[in-house]
């Protein structure tokens, strides 16, 4: 670097200890991280201020009318009887979602990671649904989870009575799920058969040697030396779950009563469609508080759980 | 190291600048211009409100250009709101029916009153008082009703027909065209065909609102007429529920939740929706006929759907948006929009009139269906923060649909959830 | 022993042909539906192949809407959000990873916010802001947020996840002949970063491509209409739904994306594991 970049000869003293070598490559990494940083503060942090200082005011948009209320909407927030029904859905969706998504990406991916001709063609069916319009995605199924609907068909051909899958609670809950995952498990697929064909064979080998059983060696060699993306995965599929709006909206809108209304859902309809504009706000620091604990207790956790060999 | 900083800095400019330098200004055409958000992007619905811009730009060279929006139907009042909350609100808008309350009690739409009944040639007394009612506040009028659809019952009668049952018109000329006939016969095409009885079309088990439709042959609706304490608990409303629940669970006369059927793929042997359907006919598919809405235990009664067009207070130049809304909605304009939404004009609420525009209708269906409809019905029930009312109701009502539901338990569920908002 | 093992790959093509099931009848169905009339479409028991074969709905999606004009649009955006995260996000994430400088934690926490960010949640200040300068109704809002807002904050995640698994011994190789870093990052670190620019550049343009609420916001003349905004806009005179209209255009813009898939997908997930995509 300082061959190709002579420094400047004036005052070299003066250069020498300010302008040190480490302060440059502070400036270097500054410079390289400054398109980003600038987008987050703009598009990111300049927003969330906006919004949190929304969420301290009453603000109806239809009849113009923009008043402070301090921590009123917090104290609402407090009180809101819907809430914790809210909240309960939006875990159940969202442990669901994690756990039925990060397995069966993982299963996807060691099937397709078996050494079968025409796995391409799988691989190519799996993730299909990642490419395919969420609009369309979710009207299909809404047609298929039907009380007289596709799924029901087939049961029925098996003798067993369905139930009328997005009219009940539970089922709701479940069917929204299922559709959500399947429309993406593509995406955690890919990374998982990546990582998996990166695990050196010989490790393999070297456990059959030992005798040990195939459980034996997914769970001592394979899980252990995946776990890197299985945080990735896991981060972004969390993140993600507390963020699912459209299927919601077109499969369930929420309902039966409000088993599926999860918080996204909930923010919008006081936001957008009751008008109360600030408590939308202050429901988003709430939700932004919620993922962010979560994040970080991921991130943190991350030395205790995930094998690195740095 | 050079190239470092001058890459980053170019890029960081250039992102920092982009917003502001490449962006090319709006269109600088002369004179000012208007906005209208519209939830169709119908090309033939288009094709007419264009047209009727560029007649009035003709006539009035200070109008630059006038832009139609479509937002889709699903998140038009969302999308709307947005653009209000940012800012940028229309000049004039569509609203919906179920919003009317927040925005007409919002004051953010503009009085028309002085607009309309001073524009030559409007005949402002001429709008059906029943049409604009659920538009005006405090005796003023916020919004045109330039869709004005009365529901009605389709009914084939080839289904009717092959299940033995007796036709509509027979029952009207014998004078037993009632919920308790109708719902006889529903079951009973039910139970011989397996075809659907009666569809309450688009209802779908959520949008309560539908439920007007038969609610008022019972006289029952969910709240008081001045809108301030719940009547889902009263017995007029038990009666009717208990009506619907057992010709949906028990009967079969109502298909239940999650079964599909369409009436216009021949499915279905009655269904209520609005006239407007018509068009969704295909030719000699099936015989059909269109009748009035069968009386219920409290007489006859219709219903009306609405949308109404409203000009914003905030928007850049409500005058001028209000002085084209009463060129948009003029006589000889409202007739052209009459091919597709029914008008609010006593004067056009003939079958002569009508009919020139809905060939699919008979003379008598026109004057039985439409003309009474329009000018005697009720719209659906709407009230101030109708969106968080509504969706209280439809989070209890789905208690309801169920075959063993306890129907007093939740219709006292129902008003014990939305009572403080009604009193509110 | 050779029984057993053709069994067992027997057993497996089973498995996968059942869980084939729920992927691919959806688009099957989106795809042939498309080929339907109306009436069709929603019969009972659904049709695994049109019964009357029809093409009209092609045509009809490019007469009702600028659907060319709108094809374009999605493109162009796309590639140029995929263009300029790949960029930035690399040089962002290769300075977290590599540079130690002071802040780069605290800095990062900010990368781990955007992280989190549902857009419903800061729609409405973005809407003001862009409305400010004039860029609503432009484009500017949907190529810019993903480029640099929340949803570029995971591609710059996954970069630095990255960067952090390469050996450092490259590096100081490379200094030793006296790289400066930009050279380090440009020459030694990207090429090697192939599969993770691949992971990324699949995602951003994923995301681009079926963006929805936002257009739905920030758009407002159908010619600058994107994709998933333009399905919604093939209603009939009522607002109903043209169903086999809007499947068709729906089918036209998924093909071309599954087409490429198909094409690269060996290069994409051979290469993802190349070097290994870690967590």
């Amino acid at each position: 670097m300082a061959q190709d970049h002579p420094l400047p000869s004036i005052s070299p003293d003066v250069r020498r200890s300010w302008w040190t070598p480490a302060r440059r490559d502070h400036f270097i990494g500054y410079l390289f991280i400054l398109p980003q940083i600038t987008g987050l503060v703009v598009f990111v942090l300049v927003p969330l201020a906006l919004m949190a200082w929304y969420s301290l005011n009453e603000w109806n948009v239809l009849a113009g009318t923009f008043s402070f209320v301090g921590l009123g909407n917090y104290e609402k927030l407090a009180t809101d009887p819907a809430l914790p029904g809210v909240l309960w859905a939006s875990a159940c969706f969202s442990v669901g979602l994690v756990l039925f998504n990060l397995s069966l990406a993982l299963l996807l991916a060691v099937l397709l990671n078996q050494k079968l001709a025409g796995t391409v063609v799988f691989r190519t069916i799996f993730f299909s649904p990642v490419v395919v319009s969420l609009v369309a995605w979710a009207i299909v199924w809404r047609f298929l989870l039907q009380q007289d609907g596709g799924i029901n068909a087939v049961l029925r051909m098996l003798s067993i009575d369905g139930p009328n899958w997005l009219r009940g609670p539970n089922t709701a809950m479940v069917s929204v799920i299922v559709v959500q995952v399947v429309k993406n498990v593509g995406l955690n697929m890919v990374l998982f058969l990546a990582a998996l064909q990166n695990v050196p064979q010989e490790l393999y080998e070297a456990a059959r040697v030992d005798g040990a059983s195939r459980w034996t060696q997914f769970f001592r060699i394979t899980v252990p030396l995946i776990s890197p993306t299985v945080l990735l995965t896991s981060i972004i599929t969390v993140a993600g779950s507390l963020q699912v709006f459209a299927q919601i909206a077109v499969l369930t809108e929420g309902g039966p009563g409000t088993s599926t209304t999860v918080l996204v859902y909930y923010l919008y309809q006081q936001a957008f469609q009751f008008h109360f504009f600030g408590y939308g706000a202050s429901l988003a620091m709430l939700l932004l508080l919620i993922v962010g604990a979560l994040t970080y207790l991921q991130w943190s956790l991350r030395k205790a759980w995930v094998y690195d060999n740095d | 190291m050079k190239r470092t900083i001058t890459t980053t800095l170019c890029l960081t400019a250039l992102l920092a600048l982009a917003p502001t330098a490449f962006m090319t200004p709006a269109q600088a055409a002369d004179g000012l211009s208007l906005r209208m958000a519209v939830w169709t992007g119908n090309a033939k619905h288009l094709a007419l409100l264009n047209g009727i811009a560029d007649a009035y730009k003709a006539k009035h060279p200070e109008i630059g250009t006038i832009t139609f929006d479509t937002i889709p139907y699903d998140n038009y009042t969302t999308t709307l709101t947005t653009q209000i909350a940012g800012g940028n609100a229309p000049d004039l808008a569509w609203i919906l029916e179920s919003a009317a309350p927040d925005f007409v009690g919002s004051g953010a739409l503009l009085a028309l009153d002085d607009t309309l009944s001073s524009t030559a040639g409007y005949d402002f007394a001429d709008l059906s008082p029943s049409a604009t009612a659920l538009w005006r506040q405090d005796g003023k009028l916020f919004a045109y009703p330039f869709s004005t659809s009365p529901y009605a019952i389709f009914a084939n009668l080839d289904i009717i027909a092959a299940a033995g049952q007796k036709s509509p018109a027979d029952l009207i000329a014998a004078g037993s065209w009632n919920w308790q006939t109708v719902a006889t016969e529903a079951a009973a095409v039910h139970a011989k065909s397996g075809k659907n009885g009666v569809e309450i079309r688009d209802f779908d088990y959520k949008d309560w609102t539908l439920l007007t439709t038969v609610w008022d042959g019972w006289a029952a609706r969910p709240w008081s007429a001045d809108g301030k304490t719940c009547t889902l608990d009263s017995s007029d409303m038990a009666d009717a529920m208990a009506f619907l629940h057992k010709a949906i669970f028990k009967d079969g006369a109502i298909p239940g939740p999650g079964t599909s059927g369409d009436f216009f793929a021949g499915d279905t042997a009655f269904s209520i929706t609005q006239i407007s359907r018509a068009s969704l006919l295909k030719d000699g598919a099936f015989k059909w006929d269109l009748v009035p809405l069968p009386a219920g235990p409290k007489g006859s009664y219709s219903v009306i759907g609405q949308a109404g067009i409203g000009v914003f207070k905030n928007g850049k130049h409500p005058q001028d948006a209000a002085a084209f809304l009463a060129f948009l909605s003029s006589p000889e304009n409202s007739l052209k929009l009459a091919q597709f939404f029914p008008p609010p004009r006593l004067s056009q609420l003939n079958a002569e009139t009508l009919g020139k525009t809905n060939p699919l209708l008979s003379k008598s269906q026109l004057e039985e269906v439409v003309v009474k409809g329009i000018t005697t019905g009720k719209v659906s029930p709407s009230h101030t923060n109708n969106a968080q009312i509504a969706q209280q109701i439809r989070a209890s009502l789905d208690a309801a649909w169920t075959p063993d539901a306890d129907l007093p338990a939740v219709l006292s569920g129902a008003c014990a959830k939305i009572g403080p908002l009604l009193a509110h | 022993m050779i029984k057993s093992r053709s069994r067992l790959a027997l057993a497996l093509y089973a498995l996968m042909a059942v869980l084939c099931i729920p992927f691919l009848f959806p688009t099957w169905w989106m795809i042939t539906s498309s080929f339907k009339p109306v009436s069709e479409i929603f019969a009972f028991p659904p049709t695994l192949l049109p019964r009357q074969f029809v093409t009209d709905a092609y045509g009809r999606v490019f007469e009702l809407q600028p659907f060319a004009r709108q094809y374009f649009n999605s493109l162009y955006i796309a590639v140029a959000v995929t263009t300029g995260t790949l960029a930035f996000s690399s040089l962002a994430g290769y300075a977290f990873a590599r540079i130690r400088f002071p802040g780069a934690n605290l800095l990062f926490m900010l990368v781990l916010t955007g992280l989190l960010i549902p857009s419903e949640v800061t729609i409405v200040p973005l809407f003001q802001m862009f409305l400010d300068v004039g860029a609503v109704n432009t484009h500017w809002p949907l190529i810019l947020v993903p480029m640099l807002g929340a949803p570029s904050a995971l591609q710059t995640f996954i970069m630095r996840q990255f960067f952090s698994g390469l050996p450092h011994e490259l590096e100081d190789a490379a200094r030793i002949d006296g790289l400066g870093r930009f050279a380090i990052y440009h020459r030694i670190a990207l090429p090697l970063a192939k599969p993770a620019l691949a992971a990324v550049g699949i995602f951003t343009f994923l995301y681009s491509w079926n963006l929805y609420l936002e257009p739905i916001v920030f758009l407002s003349s159908p010619d600058k209409f994107t994709l998933p905004q333009a399905l919604t806009q093939f209603v009939d005179a009522y607002g109903g739904p043209m169903w086999n209209i809007q499947l068709a255009a729906a089918s036209l813009t998924a093909i071309p994306v599954l087409v490429v898939f198909v094409i690269a997908q060996k290069q994409f997930i051979e290469g993802l594991a190349y070097t290994g995509l870690k967590g």
